[in-house]
């Protein structure tokens, strides 16, 4: 049956203004956007949305393992697993780096084997809170995600325990947990650090070789030592943008 | 002729796509939570829930609250940095019910966490052999615990607070020296004076010292040297009584020094300090009033700068 009526340029010019319609009510920014509760609308003293960052000053690590006790106390890490952790490194006389962590339920490093040591230190490792966070972008059902202050955490509901972050972090930061199964993981003690507390891994630091603040505030404990001391990320070829700034590091650890 | 055109073939079409949409819709909605992409691709409350968790760190202006007493000894000494949860455990059941303990903190083990020898910690961060510290010190029971002499609060037992410690002049004022100085030794530096090594400066103390009693300790035992930064650091010089009670306080785990072994000698405290001032006896009278002949030289600013 033919359709006389409607002619070839009154279905252009119709789908025309559809699509235009379409691209501009997609250009148009969703009503709820960035209106939520209190939570990514926190202000710093500088009036702007905080940018959480971390700082580890490797040289003044003892190896204690405060940190490791502190978090395991506040955040309830299982046992055998670890959201931040600290690294012996034992470089001997002839090149070979021995690489150890106190994996015990005392946190103490165990006696290491004689040897000739040409240098010995400490890193004490954690999430790295990447800016492009490779384990937000690998999880197929948006349970990881990084929050507007630049903290990357998992959504305790929504994850179903696939494994992929865990998977894809190149500092092997996140782990499936034995009771819940889903990925856990440092949250740089969110719930804390909302609240204007330290971490507990900052606070539990006796020599303050861990270092926490915001970024986007210029007076920040944080950003004065980072415009003093020179620092570095752990594997920047990753192009993870990690926020996790040390100072000090040796060319072992990279 | 004027045909109009029937639609109706496209009805059941229209139906399905409306149905289609609907259910799509539906359950779009039953899958997809509330909140999910307010910010981004992620359930914006789940931040909510991150954030309702109660932190457990109660932190150190909670403990001051009732225990300022120790808090004030503990903020000069220097173990300052050291948060008390770290010793002794997370307080938010303590704060609530005081009747909840806390770990004491008190076994070797809680002490030599820290202070164990180890080659990875750093060469300035005070750590104990326990056989060459017991030796040194003459202690027989090596059971015992640190905190027997050692009070983790103030461990040292300083006579100044920390902070108020003056900084050692070569280390703050390189300008001293090196303003105005056009001579060929500026761009030697072997020349160098060696500011980490007191007897480079203080020669005629070191050598007065050498010859005393106390000949095998080390400088900054006493004369403690805290480092700031990589730039600075300060001297505070220990003269409390209990400081020097450390090595010669008489305890039942310990030698007292006889003939052939090299245990310091060992005093009865209070006892001795009623024996020797029995008028007026101040326990906080510095032990070096009387005994400092047996350590070495007193600095003069003539000496030092005759140098």
């Amino acid at each position: 049956m033919p359709c006389n009526d409607i002619s070839r340029r009154t279905v252009i010019k119709q789908i025309a203004v559809g699509a235009t319609g379409t691209l501009l009510l997609s250009l148009f920014p969703r009503l709820s956007f960035g209106n939520g509760e209190s939570s990514g609308k926190t202000k710093n003293a500088a009036g702007k949305r905080p940018l959480y960052a971390y700082a580890v000053d490797t040289s003044r690590c003892i190896g204690c393992c405060a940190c490791m006790r502190g978090c395991r106390a506040e955040n309830d890490v299982p046992k055998d697993r670890y959201r931040t952790w600290v690294e012996r490194y034992r470089v001997l006389s002839n090149g070979e780096v021995q690489v150890d962590v106190a994996a015990n339920d005392q946190f103490v490093f165990q006696d290491p084997p004689p040897a000739d040591i040409t240098k010995a230190f400490f890193v004490p490792k954690l999430c790295n809170h990447c800016e492009k966070s490779v384990c937000s972008q690998v999880c197929p059902i948006g349970a990881s995600y990084e929050t507007p202050e630049g903290v990357v955490l998992v959504d305790t509901k929504r994850c179903v325990g696939c494994g992929y972050c865990v998977q894809a972090c190149p500092y092997g930061c996140r782990f499936i947990h034995p009771e819940t199964h889903m990925a856990s993981k440092c949250t740089l003690c969110y719930h804390r650090i909302t609240r204007g507390l330290l971490p507990a891994c900052v606070q539990s630091c006796p020599k303050g070789a861990r270092m926490f603040g915001d970024l986007h505030d210029p007076l920040s404990h944080l950003s004065i030592f980072m415009k003093q001391r020179r620092y570095r990320v752990l594997k920047p070829e990753m192009g993870t943008k990690p926020k996790c700034y040390y100072v000090d590091l040796d060319i072992e650890v990279i | 002729m004027n045909i109009r055109p029937d639609y109706r073939h496209a009805y059941p079409v229209l139906a399905m796509l409306i149905a289609l949409v609907t259910v799509g819709l539906t359950v779009r909605y039953l899958l997809v939570p509330e909140t999910f992409g307010e910010y981004g691709y992620y359930r914006a409350a789940a931040m909510d829930d991150e954030k309702a968790i109660q932190p457990r760190h109660v932190g150190r202006a909670a403990c001051l609250e009732c225990h300022d007493d120790i808090a004030a000894i503990h903020a000069k000494d220097v173990h300052s940095s050291v948060e008390c949860e770290t010793c002794h455990g997370i307080g938010d059941k303590h704060v609530k019910d005081s009747s909840s303990p806390m770990s004491p903190a008190d076994t070797r083990e809680d002490c030599l966490v820290c202070h164990r020898q180890m080659d990875s910690r750093p060469g300035s961060f005070p750590q104990v052999d326990l056989e060459k510290h017991y030796k040194f010190v003459g202690v027989k029971d090596p059971s015992i615990a640190c905190v027997k002499c050692h009070s983790g609060h103030e461990p040292l037992y300083l006579s100044k607070d920390l902070h108020s410690a003056r900084l050692h002049p070569l280390i703050q004022q390189c300008n001293s020296c090196h303003i105005g100085r056009t001579d060929e030794t500026l761009k030697k530096p072997d020349m160098h004076p060696k500011i980490f090594q007191c007897d480079y400066c203080h020669a005629d103390l070191a050598k007065s010292f050498a010859k005393g009693s106390h000949a095998k300790v080390s400088c900054t035992a006493c004369h403690l040297f805290i480092k700031d930064n990589a730039f600075s650091g300060r001297i505070v010089r220990n003269t409390n009584p209990k400081f020097c009670l450390l090595c010669h306080q008489k305890s039942a785990f310990k030698e007292t020094a006889g003939k052939d072994n090299a245990a310091p000698p060992v005093i009865d405290w209070p006892a001795h300090i009623t024996d020797v001032s029995a008028d007026t006896p101040d326990p906080k009278r510095p032990c070096v009033e009387c005994h400092q002949d047996q350590i070495h030289a007193l600095y003069t600013k003539e000496a030092h700068h005759a140098m």
